[in-house]
């Protein structure tokens, strides 16, 4: 398993970070300082402790404040596209998000931020013996499920399931099915259960973290909605330069890790690049 | 009003730097916990701003040990729910005007209320009913919640505000009648060691009970230990008792 807290240079040298030459020009925007500005970030709650640390660090660099909300990317978006709500900066999950409210003209541009990753979880050791995804089907095999949780919690795992094609046994294997990730998680932490699917930026969580275990699950059973994430400039930006200036430090070394750090794969990587590809991560 | 308000500053005072320490989360719990019973689960909680997920575990702990050492002490100088019920009571329209029998019956309320959010945490597996906004501007944040919570949610807020503000018209209506923490307490202040009490020399005159916020007496249910009373008896007939002294 992946250790937890990687450094940045080995961040850095693991990830191949490609883009050294856009990030050298992002660069000299975050020695201006911008004093008093205050800038408004709306992001995905799944983000929000990788934007946290980030934030913090632009703001000590260019001595502006940024008044950061995360929560649940459908809802955030919901009140963007049909309600009164503005922001300066968003991170959406799901591409289609981001295209919206580009083509209701209410985001101006967005680049592929991070993407997500999809693991089988068991408690630390392993103790039933959990080899694949498939084994979520085995009888005696005992599995938590929150199908009820805010997507993409819920709804994706159960499609990861569904695709592996032990759903139905899963679902049968089930000591709890709930509608919150991190509660059912709290399950497999203390043993009663032995595997769920989950984020991988689940085992990150400071109350998980040391405590899981993973297995890969195979790219072809993950559904492609609910992967990357983009991050855009808005409308409603009143300091263009210090909106963008944000955005390259998000996009830089400095601001990927904390979202290699918080279990995502950054954009900025070779794999990250591979993803962008692979699902069409394009502003067009 | 003024000596009842500051008569006994030093709970005031504990009321007062309680309010800075707790405050915090007992507004997250009521506007932005998209649980359906806030303040427990928060060790698993993916609102990251809440206090209570420091808070939470020596909260239950030192309210638990608080009830059975000094009653509802927690109510009458720690609870910040307590203190805003007291505010809004100052000018209460039905001061002593609800008699004993009503208010004993309409006291069963928060034990079905605590029965409700047991069931909830316990057996429902204490269900998301909004969205959770994990990190946030307050205000921003609580406009949020309110516009993609589930309606239950909405009812549920919607019931424990108009609880809060009915103080107006009746004095502490929501601690005295509908408070699951209150009515958790109450259960376990039948066991308080140290409390206060009626003694032998009362007459029921009832002075205390006119001055009690709780409009109650001593040792009687619904007292919250704030001593307030203490001096209004001219008979000395209020008392501080140790129950293991007096055994
Ligand atoms: S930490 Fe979470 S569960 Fe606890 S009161 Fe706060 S919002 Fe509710
Ligand atoms: S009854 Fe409830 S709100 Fe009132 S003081 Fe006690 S715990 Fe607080
Ligand atoms: S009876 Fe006395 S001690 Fe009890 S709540 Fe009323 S005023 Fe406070």
């Amino acid at each position: 398993m992946e250790k937890n807290g990687l450094s940045r240079r080995r961040f850095l040298k693991t990830g191949g970070l490609a883009l050294g030459a856009g990030l050298a020009a992002a660069s000299p925007g975050f020695s201006q300082t911008y004093a008093q500005e205050s800038l408004q970030v709306w992001s995905c709650g799944g983000l929000a402790e990788a934007f946290q640390p980030a934030n913090h660090e632009f703001e000590k660099l260019t001595k502006a404040s940024i008044a950061y909300t995360g929560a649940f990317a459908g809802a955030l978006g919901k009140s963007l596209l049909t309600g009164s709500a503005r922001t300066e900066v968003f991170g959406p999950r799901v591409l289609e998000l981001a295209k919206k409210l580009k083509a209701q003209g209410k985001m101006l541009w967005f680049k592929p931020l991070c993407f997500t990753q999809y693991v089988v979880a068991t408690p630390k050791g392993n103790p039933a013996g959990i080899e694949s995804i498939k084994d979520m089907g085995k009888s005696g095999v005992k599995t938590i499920l929150a199908p009820e949780a805010s997507p993409p919690g819920g709804k994706a795992s159960m499609i990861i399931l569904k695709k592996a094609g032990v759903e139905d046994k899963a679902r049968a294997n089930a000591v709890f099915v709930g509608d919150c990730v991190q509660t059912a998680v709290t399950d497999l932490v203390t043993g009663k259960a032995d595997a769920a699917v989950i984020e991988k930026r689940i085992i990150h969580l400071p109350q998980f973290r040391g405590k899981l275990d993973t297995l890969p699950i195979p790219e072809a059973f993950i559904p492609p909605a609910p992967v990357p994430f983009t991050i855009g400039v808005m409308k409603w930006a009143k300091n263009r330069a210090l909106a963008e200036a944000f955005v390259d430090f998000i996009l830089s070394d400095k601001g990927q890790v904390w979202f290699h750090r918080a279990g995502f794969i950054p954009a900025q990587t070779e794999e990250g690049q591979r993803l962008t590809r692979k699902y069409g991560v394009m502003d067009v | 009003m003024y000596k009842q308000w500051f008569g006994n500053w030093k709970r005031r005072l504990v009321q007062l730097v309680s309010l800075g320490i707790i405050g915090e989360w007992s507004f997250y719990g009521i506007f932005r916990c998209p649980f359906a019973v806030p303040y427990i689960g928060c060790g698993n909680c993916p609102v990251i701003q809440c206090p209570g997920r420091n808070l939470w575990m020596w909260g239950w702990i030192l309210m638990g040990l608080s009830a059975v050492l000094f009653g509802r002490v927690f109510c009458g100088w720690i609870c910040p729910g307590g203190l805003v019920s007291e505010i809004l009571s100052m000018g209460a329209f039905f001061k002593n005007k609800i008699n004993r029998i009503a208010s004993n019956l309409f006291s069963v309320g928060k034990y079905i209320v605590l029965a409700l959010s047991l069931y909830l945490f316990f057996v429902a597996n204490n269900p998301r009913w909004a969205i959770p906004i994990r990190t946030g501007e307050f205000f921003k944040s609580v406009g949020l919640t309110f516009e993609h919570a589930d309606p239950i949610w909405i009812y549920k807020t919607m019931a424990i505000l108009i609880a809060l503000g009915l103080s107006i018209f009746i004095p502490m209506f929501w601690c005295r009648f509908f408070c699951p923490t209150g009515g958790a307490l109450e259960l376990l202040s039948r066991f308080s060691l140290f409390r206060f009490i009626t003694n032998e020399k009362c007459t029921s005159c009832d002075r205390c009970l006119k001055m009690c916020a709780m409009e109650t007496r001593p040792s009687e249910s619904n007292c919250v230990q704030c001593g307030d009373c203490l001096d209004t008896c001219k008979l000395d007939a209020v008392e501080w008792r140790s129950r293991i002294r007096s055994t």
